[in-house]
Parts: C-alpha cells; structure tokens; sequence
C-alpha cells in the first residue's frame, strides 16, 4: 500500500526533508510498517549503489567508458549523485552503478589486448552475439549499455573456450528469463516494491555476469 | 597398438617434482594452474612441500621470498601446462589459489583463504579471516571455517557446512545450501535453485535468502527473535509451527517471532518459502531442484 510518505522514504534518506517533515515522517514510521519496510529496502539498495561505486576504476579510464557506451561524464555523474529517486529509478540506479564498472573493467583489460581479439574475431567466423540486448525495448538505457557489453564480450570472444562460452550464454539466459518474468509481473503491479527489487537484482546480477565474463576473456587475451 | 603406444608415450613423459622449501611465519602460499589440480593440506612444520605431476617438458618453480612462496609451473612455447600439485603448508598459513581448468582442495587450513578457478571445482575445510571461494562452472563447498565467508559460482550448487561469521554466497544455476551456520549476517541469492538454511537467527542479526525459480527452505530456533519479510509472486508459504502473518501487499507479508529484533527476508519468485525448526529444513540427500544442464 502506498502513502502520502512512500515517496518521500528517499529525500528522507538523503538528508533532504525539511525539519518538520522529517519529525512528521519518523512519527508516521513509528506507526507504519510498510514505510518502515520500504525504507530498509531503500536503504539496502542505497548500500549496494555504494558498495559497487568503490569499485570504479581510476578517472581517466571514464571519457572512452562514456564515449563507448554514450552515458554522462563520471564527474557530472558524481555531481548529480542524488537519491531522490522513486523506489523502482533507485533500484535502477544500483543496475547502471554496476554496469559503469562493469564497462570499465571491460575496458581496463580489453584495451590493452584489443589488436588480439579483434584480429582473432576477424579471421574466424563470426559468432552470435552472446544475448539480445533488444530484450529490454522498456529501459533503452539499459538496453544499450549491456549491448556495449555484450559487443565488448563478442571481441574477446575467441580466448574464451567453447565449454566456457555456453555455460555463460545458458545462465545469462537463465538470468533473461527471471528478468522477462519480474517485468512482466510488473505490468500487472508496477508499484510493487519486491517486484521493482527482484527485477533490478536480476539486472545487475546480469551485469555482473557480463562483467565476469569480459574479465575472463580480457585476462586470457 | 596405438594406445598402447599412445599410453606408453604419456608414461615416458610424465615426471613428479618433490621440493621442500622453509618458510618464516607470517608467509602466505600463491599457487597457479593452468589444468589439473591443487590440492592443498596443512602440517606442524614451518615449510611447505611441493609435490607436482606434471609433463617432462614443464618445469615447476617454487619461489620462496620472505613474505610469500609462489609455486608455478613454466611450459616454454608450449603454452600452459596441466599440473596436479599436493602442496603441504603449516596450518598458519595464508592461502591464494587459482587455476582455469583446475579443481582445488583444501583441508585444515586455519588462515584466510582464497581460491578461484573457471572450470573445476571448489573443496576447502577449514579457514578464517577472509575466505574466499570462486568457480563459473563447477561446485563450492565449504566446511568448518569462520571469518567474513564469500563464495560463489556461475553454475554450479554451493554447500557451506559449519561455518560460523559473515556470509554472502552467489549462484545462478544451483542450490544453495547452508548447514550448522552461526552467523549475524548472511545473504544467499540464487535464479535457478533451492536455497535450504539451518543455522542461527541471533537478535539485531540480517538475513536474506533470494531465488527466482527454487524453493527457500529457512530454520527459525524456537526462542528466535525475528521480523520476516516473504515475498513471491507465484509460490505459496508454509511453516512447521504456528505463526501469525501479516499482509504488507499482494506479494509482501510479514511475521513477527519473539521481540522481532532480527531482520530474515525471504524471496521466491516462482517458488514456495518454507519455515522450520533446526534440524528440519534439510531435503533429503539428491532431492534436488532442476538445475539446467
């Protein structure tokens, strides 16, 4: 059930409510477990967003990272840094943190051995690319960050065995299907917040596969 | 005849090195393979002993500095090399494993731990401190180890047995089960699997069990004092005992044990989430969740 507070649990976590607002809204706590519930929630995801910022490589890795995959400068992104968000753009902000190490982890072993993989792609055959990005029409953000991913994995492709390679693509697409489920039970209930989680859970943890996947092949190149 | 010959061949070119190098107290263990094997056990000696099966045109380097022994094997052009090592170190020592296409044991460790390999799997008892376990396609098992506890697979069942401290255990295409556990802080998250807990709920402590497409099973001692979260959206809650549910919203209720000091949230997409006591959350030996194969 949502309240006049639920969404106001972030600016309260941020610090940013008013004096008498924020007694206002601790007092409707005291009283409400759903609010109280939500906070936690906030505040786990908030946790996670922070835990995967400490993990962002050096800054001059960020203009190719942002030019490769089209996204703000790291500093700007630093700057706005905010959670004033609603519950489902903050589980979203957790996926993107994710994704923006990921990249660069990509990019930190991928440039280094790039004239490797790119001639090894172009005298074999092709492959298919691991997964459809296109699966996300709904989050084009998303969508094109992990398609910046998955072209970055397709590169380093070949130092990676076939075994290897399948079992990445059979539980990416195990992770696919968990997320085409969480956003088609949202369609039906998209205020819930265990949906909203669940869905952004199953996105970074795609994230971080992706992640995982292009350190292997960067560290085999 | 071929494989007799073929046989032969591998017999003429297999080769066992067997070195013994002192070690200062304090000294931690770096071991890496390419394929084979790392098996490690511990001893009351200060020095570690290699011994290493390995192809006559490998060469296996043991180097032993004051704060460190790094043990690799060096294939020439041939590329890299598969090596089956028994390592033995004094119990004290730090541990820092990995391989491609290599399984890892370790037994009576009694120091942190780390251990990572891509194809193979991972088996350790023992450890403290950090320990640290890693594989994309193959097992984790853990036993009778304390400290702040990270294991985690790609496609595999993880297993931690007796473990006491802070835990967080990954998988996507496995089970996750965690036994005689003794711990304030524990996450486990898995897509496809089960997920089974039986071990401490400790008051103020942060639980959360997640799976999209498995079962949770999750122990609750009777004189527990936990607030439980559940949350599903196709699967249906049970409990060995009496409990009072409480609906936060269609897929969200709560229940309230004792004072409700700790935080035990439980999430199951596709399946069903079910509380009982210590001792009974445990299916029985190969009733397994479908994992994909």
């Amino acid at each position: 059930m949502k309240d006049q507070w639920t969404d106001r649990l972030s600016e309260y976590l941020d610090g940013e409510l008013a004096g008498s607002e924020r007694t206002a809204l601790e007092a409707h706590l005291a009283s409400c477990g759903n609010c109280r519930a939500t906070l936690e929630e906030l505040r786990r995801v908030v946790g996670r967003a922070r835990a995967l910022d400490d993990r962002l490589p050096t800054a001059d890795l960020w203009p190719g990272i942002a030019e490769h995959i089209g996204v703000v400068s790291l500093a700007a992104r630093r700057a706005r840094r905010r959670l004033s968000f609603t519950v489902p753009q903050l589980a979203a902000a957790s996926v993107a943190l994710a994704l923006v190490s990921g990249g660069a982890v990509w990019l930190l072993g991928g440039r280094t051995h790039a004239p490797t993989a790119t001639a090894a792609t172009e005298v074999g055959r092709r492959p298919a690319p691991l997964i459809n990005a296109s699966a996300y029409p709904t989050d084009p953000r998303y969508a094109a960050q992990v398609a910046a991913l998955e072209r970055a994995l397709q590169r380093g492709r070949s130092q990676l065995d076939t075994a290897t390679v399948r079992i990445i693509e059979k539980n990416l697409k195990i992770i696919d299907r968990a997320i085409r489920d969480a956003q088609s039970a949202l369609v039906a209930d998209p205020g819930s917040a265990y949906l909203n989680l669940h869905l952004a859970q199953e996105m970074r943890r795609k994230l971080e596969l992706l992640r995982e996947a292009a350190n292997l092949a960067g560290a085999r190149s | 005849m071929l494989t007799t010959l073929a046989t032969l061949a591998t017999f003429a070119l297999a080769q066992q090195t067997d070195t013994t190098v002192p070690v200062r107290t304090g000294a931690r263990l770096e071991v890496s393979n390419f394929g084979g094997e790392i098996a490690v056990k511990t001893w009351s000696r200060n020095a570690v002993r290699v011994v290493a099966d390995h192809s006559s045109r490998d060469r296996i380097l043991v180097d032993a500095l004051d704060q460190v022994v790094r043990v690799k094997a060096e294939g020439g052009r041939r590329g890299p090399s598969q090596v089956d090592y028994v390592i033995t170190v004094p119990a004290w020592m730090a541990l820092s494993l990995s391989g491609v296409y290599t399984d890892i044991k370790v037994d009576g460790a009694q120091n942190e731990v780390r251990a990572e390999t891509v194809q193979g799997e991972v088996s350790v008892v023992g450890g403290s401190g950090n320990v640290s376990l890693k594989s994309v396609q193959g097992s984790v098992t853990l036993e009778k180890a304390r400290g702040r506890i990270d294991l985690n697979t790609v496609n595999e069942e993880i297993r931690a047995t007796d473990i006491s401290g802070d835990i967080a255990v990954e998988t996507v295409n496995g089970d996750i089960t965690l036994t005689q556990i003794e711990s304030a802080n524990t996450e486990a998250n898995t897509v496809n699997g089960d997920v089974s807990y039986d071990g401490t709920i400790k008051d103020g402590g942060r639980y959360r069990f997640t799976t999209h497409d498995g079962d949770l099973r999750v122990s609750v001692p009777e004189k527990a004092s936990v607030t439980v979260t559940v949350s599903t959206f196709d699967g249906d809650f049970s409990a060995c005992f009496p409990v009072q549910l409480s609906r936060k919203s269609k897929h969200r209720f709560d229940l309230t044990i004792g004072a409700g000091s700790a935080r035990l949230e439980l999430e199951s997409f596709n399946g069903d989430i079910h509380l009982c006591r210590p001792g009974q959350v445990m299916k029985p030996e190969g009733d397994h969740h479908n994992q994909e194969h």
